[in-house]
């Protein structure tokens, strides 16, 4: 694991020109508040159709709330980028970084669950009219979801603290840091 | 001139207990919950918005008064996590201009919700202003969630006697 982060952080820092453009003056800040946009967008969708999953707005048919996907999908793009654009930036502030592996690990449960929810359920819920109540899988899935990208803001919120610092011989690790292996 | 309260409110056992507390459910948690509850407020009024300007036309726009709690909730999460933070670090905010911009933005987003509210609460089909109002939701969400962001990068004083 740690050989593989040790690759990932080089390959990461491999895009100088990323990191010369994140290193102007504005251009964190600016990309920070991209990401907290998208993190918006991305969230407000998802909460909305979720929701509609697990019974709220029944009257409503799913498929109209289906169309809303589309903005989720579109957040998560623009945090795709831009959180892309942090890790090139300062890949070991990341790969090292137990938030957000916490983080990664629930946005790749968050991915699993949206595969499974089109693969099995999505043909049934799709057809539900209004009044019509999803199957309790359909609602696992909804409530699955909520706690996941829930989970994913709050780790990402963590990052911060969680920065690793470079291990010194003989050091004790910090409550919020863990340290990079070099 | 405010510094005398200031650095009453930074000494104060609260506040001590937020900024330096390792606990998890201080400084941490706090800011967490404060973007959960922006991501449910302005998530859900974007997501109106975009209703209003012509997205997902099948919802009728009376329905998202049941996403209504959820906002609430959001926005109250965010004004009890909002005031916490600010007694944490008062001299970061309360001299920094963007801080009263991001109020201001906020206000404005609050006063355009409830008039989209009350325009579209009832089944028949809201009036074009809406989608002005719409536009103007989404610039305010942005505008406030930007400024909010760059309170970190435009503070000058930390607390009465530590610079950012």
């Amino acid at each position: 694991m740690v050989q593989f982060q040790v690759w990932l952080e080089a390959a990461l820092r491999s895009f100088r020109q990323v990191a010369a453009l994140m290193g102007q003056e504005w251009s964190w800040p600016i990309a920070e508040s991209v990401h907290f946009v998208g993190l918006t967008l991305l969230f407000g969708s998802i909460v909305a159709w979720d929701l509609r999953l697990l019974g709220v707005a029944r009257q409503v048919p799913i498929a109209a709330f289906h169309r809303l996907v589309p903005f989720a999908v579109m957040g998560f793009a623009i945090n795709a980028a831009s959180g892309t654009f942090f890790l090139m930036t300062h890949p070991d502030q990341y790969v090292y970084n137990p938030a957000f592996h916490l983080k990664v690990l629930c946005l790749i449960l968050a991915g699993a669950n949206v595969v499974l929810f089109y693969l099995t359920l999505f043909r049934r819920v799709k057809r539900l009219g209004p009044g019509a109540q999803g199957p309790a899988l359909a609602r696992l899935s909804g409530a699955i979801s909520l706690a996941l990208w829930t989970i994913v803001i709050v780790a990402g919120r963590m990052i911060t603290f969680y920065r690793p610092t470079v291990c010194r011989p003989g050091e004790a690790l910090g409550f919020l840091a863990s340290c990079i292996v070099r | 001139m405010l510094d005398p309260w200031f650095l009453w409110i930074e000494s104060s056992a609260f506040s001590t207990w937020v900024t330096e507390s390792p606990s998890l459910f201080a400084f941490p948690g706090i800011l967490a919950a404060h973007t959960i509850g922006l991501g449910l407020l302005a998530g859900l009024n974007a997501a109106l918005d975009l209703r209003l300007l012509g997205v997902a036309r099948d919802i009728p726009t009376h329905a998202f008064t049941r996403f209504l709690p959820v906002m609430w909730l959001g926005l109250w999460v965010n004004v009890l996590s909002g005031i916490v933070l600010l007694l944490a670090y008062p001299t970061k905010a309360l001299t920094n201009p963007v801080f009263y911009l991001k109020l201001a933005l906020i206000a404005v987003a609050l006063v355009i919700l409830r008039s989209i509210l009350r325009r579209t609460a009832t089944p028949v089909p809201a009036p074009g202003v809406v989608k002005v109002l719409a536009v103007a939701s989404l610039v305010s969400w942005v505008g406030a969630i930007t400024a909010g962001r760059l309170l970190a990068y435009t503070c000058t004083r930390l607390t009465v006697d530590l610079a950012c």
